[in-house]
């Protein structure tokens, strides 16, 4: 008990490499870390099997408890009641807060949660913290997955009888990829080694793929290209992506990703319910803190019912005598959400014309995440897909580990003489990479949805008559200024020869490999000179580091626009 | 004129470590440059012509260098190749190196011709990333993995390539060792009429019917333009081939425009 509960291994940096390859692989298993659930899977020799907990669940609940110094996480602790979830100690929704910056609207909106999350709109990591003994305990959202982690890898080696460690993890599609090296973190705290992280909808999609080519096998049927829709929606986050599927190979034509979610809507639902809830608790202290909880509680089990029925009573005792007593309609409830519902269309409707799709080529569509059981959401994204009813071959909170166990077997080289396992993901971009020019400009070099593993380089030119330096700031994200998109890192260009303004070729490379490293490449060339002036200089990203937040003005603030960028443009 | 060549591309390309020298020792004067206004940018087309450059492969005999193929053997396990093109060994499943005598056509098992069958090629493409992919050779050699990148990187392109008729039509000129400069000034008074014409049109268009109306003129008048290559093509009359090109590209750019409208 005196060994500390993780180890602070190195980042990414270690997680990226290989070791030798044993002479037996070992198989990776495939984890869904949910925002409010989680499941771990692993392929066993012919199929794939979901792991249950010493209680005999497939769903952990997603959270970590602090208590005294020992902190525990819901994998193999049962909370004696629902509500000690509740009191101030226990720490959950992580997967909205990691890898942002106290100013992302994400992180304000998870102030309703019951323990500390606070701000101070400087770009920097939010403070987070747990309730023990009565004083706020700080953490991280690394630091709590790491130690959820580490307790999903002891009941996997438990149950498999051997030790783990290669991982497959599934992320939201809108997860940034400085968000995805917050994963790679805590997976490295806790001993574990990614593999691969991989899109949710796109595990599903690789389920998919197996699905339709054993049924392929079973009918000796033709194995022609089918189109599906996959939308995702759990607590956290919604994904949508479109596949085309032959042979066992299913092509990623286009991805679409927010982070809306259950979360949401319950938020919505407890300001409609409590419309001075925000004024009510803002002291956030050990009373408010309960009383969120027990709201919470009340609405979260109201939507379920929703689900299934009309209406739905909320009756709950908050203390201090506000009582609630509300009997909550499904109509009512729709009202209140339409925005989100608005959202979920539009991510449906912007997917389909990514891919390039015509909706009536889509032969399945595919819903899975608990949201998914909202009867408004499943008819919207099904009627936007001109479809009847919904592929009925799988389960809604399975597929995505199910995905991420078949990708662990494959990533790990096992093969399956039944030829279960000859499948295969082609993946694409999530959102474009580019850099800062032309002001504050975005300009993407590897457009959105582009098929991995991609190369693509642009030209630029220097801002100003005899610049001899240039900055390179490296984004990620569909806005077109570069306030509105993820700041990935930066770097300088030296020793451009002293030239008019708009003369020098400054080169940008990117590049995405198999493992989905991102490499930038910047070198500088003169008209007419088929050389480079001087070597090309490699840059791993991201390169930045908790608080980027305020990089990006920090350098506004040093340089200002002395060692811009311009596109270089073509002469027509 | 901006003589771009996108040599970071090429210089990562050939050499797949780079950790050595960064400068290009060859010359880099016959780089083919289809350059990134086509849709999405275009880089892997270059290394081809580069790689033909360098390795001194004649640029039109490409088929006299299949025979060279069949005497392929596996790095690996030292089998002979059974099937052509050798990406990948049948009896270890080996992926092999990039053999850049091996063009596009050849890897989806067509005929060098501009009208090709497509209908297979999606199919064909799977098949191949189910035997290259960088994903399934992840537990293997460095060695390996690195050629798995190469290939898969390479069917990619060949795939997007043959798909788009514009740049199957770029490529097949490549191959006979033509280069098209697609930023020459458009010199012709007709083809500059109707280029404003089309261009104040799409400007001025207010509903989606009309951009589609539009759409419909110009898709037209590229497949009058694509039938017009092929026939050039056939009959290698390249400077009609290549003015066909030209024009393919403009109508494609007008394409794109319209998209973004819509």
């Amino acid at each position: 008990m005196a060994e500390p509960a993780y180890t602070v291994a190195s980042d990414s940096e270690t997680t990226g490499e290989d070791k030798p390859s044993p002479a037996y692989p070992e198989i990776a298993i495939g984890i869904d870390i949910g925002t409010s659930q989680c499941s771990v899977a692993v392929w066993n020799g012919s199929e794939v099997e979901i792991l249950k907990n010493t209680r005999n669940r497939k769903m952990m609940q997603s959270y970590v408890t602090f208590k005294d110094e020992i902190p525990s996480g819901g994998v193999t602790d049962e909370l004696s009641h629902e509500h000690e979830l509740f009191s101030g100690s226990t720490i959950f929704n992580i997967k909205r807060l990691i890898g942002r910056s106290d100013t992302d609207p994400v992180v304000h909106a998870s102030k309703t949660l019951p323990f500390l999350v606070q701000t101070l709109g400087i770009g920097v990591r939010p403070l987070i913290a747990a309730l023990v003994n009565n004083a706020w305990r700080s953490t991280t959202p690394e630091e709590v997955l790491a130690l959820y982690l580490v307790e999903v890898r002891a009941m996997a080696e438990i149950q498999l009888k051997k030790a783990v460690r290669d991982v497959v993890l599934t992320v939201p599609v809108a997860f940034s990829r400085f968000q995805l090296t917050r994963i790679e973190r805590a997976c490295a705290m806790a001993g574990l080694h990614v593999l691969r992280l991989m899109p949710e909808p796109t595990a599903v999609a690789l389920l998919y793929a197996q699905q339709q080519q054993q049924s392929v096998h079973e009918n000796m049927g033709s194995g022609s290209e089918k189109i599906a829709l996959i939308f995702n929606m759990g607590a956290g986050y919604c994904d949508v992506c479109v596949t085309a599927t032959a042979g066992g190979v299913s092509e990623i034509k286009a991805l679409s990703g927010s982070t809306i979610g259950g979360e949401d809507i319950l938020q919505n639902v407890m300001h409609h319910v409590l419309p001075n809830l925000d004024s009510l608790f803002l002291s956030h202290g050990i009373k408010e803190i309960k009383a969120l909880g027990l709201l919470r509680i009340a609405t979260q089990d109201a939507i379920h019912k929703l689900s299934s029925q009309n209406s739905a009573k909320i009756d709950v005792d908050l203390g201090s005598g506000l009582r609630i007593s509300k009997v909550l309609h499904r109509f009512e409830f729709e009202e209140v959400n339409q925005k989100i519902f608005e959202k979920c269309g539009n991510l449906v409707t912007q997917c389909l014309f990514d891919a390039k799709e015509d909706v009536g080529n889509i032969s399945d569509v595919i819903l899975v995440g608990g949201c998914s059981n909202i009867p408004k959401i499943s008819s919207l994204v099904l009627s936007l897909c001109r479809k009847g009813e919904a592929y009925m071959g799988m389960n809604r909170l399975e597929a995505i580990v199910c995905g991420a166990a078949l990708e662990g077997a494959i990533a790990s080289g096992v093969t399956d003489p039944l030829g279960s396992l000859d499948l295969l993901t082609i993946q694409t971009t999530p959102s474009s990479i580019g850099i800062q020019a032309g002001g504050n400009n975005f300009v993407p070099i590897i457009i959105r949805n582009t098929t991995m593993p991609a190369r693509k380089e642009l030209w630029f030119t220097t801002a100003h008559d005899n610049q001899t330096e240039a900055l390179i700031v490296v984004y990620e994200g569909g806005g077109k200024t570069v306030e509105e998109n993820h700041l990935l890192g930066y770097f300088k260009v030296m020793g451009i020869p002293s030239a008019p303004k708009g003369t020098p070729e400054i080169s940008v490379c990117m590049d995405i490999d198999a493992s989905n490293a991102l490499r930038v490449y910047a070198g500088v060339g003169m008209p007419g000179v088929q050389h480079p002036v001087m070597p090309f200089l490699e840059v791993r990203m991201p390169s930045v580091d908790d608080g980027h937040g305020w990089c990006a003005a920090a350098l506004m603030k040093m340089y200002g626009s002395t060692l811009d960028l311009n596109i270089l443009h073509k002469t027509i | 004129m901006l003589n771009k060549k996108l040599w970071i591309s090429i210089l990562l390309r050939s050499r797949p470590h780079f950790l050595s020298t960064l400068f290009p020792k060859q010359k880099l004067s016959r780089v083919f440059s289809c350059s990134y206004h086509i849709s999405e940018p275009r880089v892997y087309i270059r290394f081809e012509d580069h790689f033909i450059g360098n390795f001194g492969f004649p640029k039109k005999n490409f088929c006299s260098q299949v025979s060279t193929l069949s005497v392929s053997k596996c790095w690996n396990c030292n089998a002979v190749a059974l099937s052509k093109p050798f990406l990948a060994c049948e009896s270890c499943r080996c992926v092999q190196p990039v053999d850049p005598s091996v063009d596009y056509f050849q890897i989806f098992g067509l005929k060098k011709i501009y009208g090709i069958d497509d209908t297979n090629l999606e199919s064909k493409y799977k098949n191949w990333q189910k035997k290259l992919h960088p994903d399934l050779v992840h537990s293997k050699s460095e060695k390996e993995k690195e050629y798995a990148a190469e290939q898969s990187a390479r069917v990619i392109d060949a795939y997007r390539t043959l798909q788009k008729p514009l740049l199957r039509a770029m490529y097949l000129l490549q191959m006979e060792g033509i280069h098209v400069d697609e930023e020459k000034t458009v010199s012709e008074p007709e083809l500059l009429a109707e280029m404003m014409e089309f261009r104040e049109a799409v400007e001025e268009a207010g509903s989606p019917q009309t951009l589609k109306q539009i759409q419909g003129q110009v898709q037209e008048k590229m497949e009058v333009w694509s039938k017009y290559f092929e026939n050039a093509f056939k009959n290698r009359k390249f400077d009609d081939a290549i003015s066909s090109t030209q024009r393919m590209t403009y109508y494609h750019r007008i394409n794109e425009e319209i998209i973004k409208k819509l």
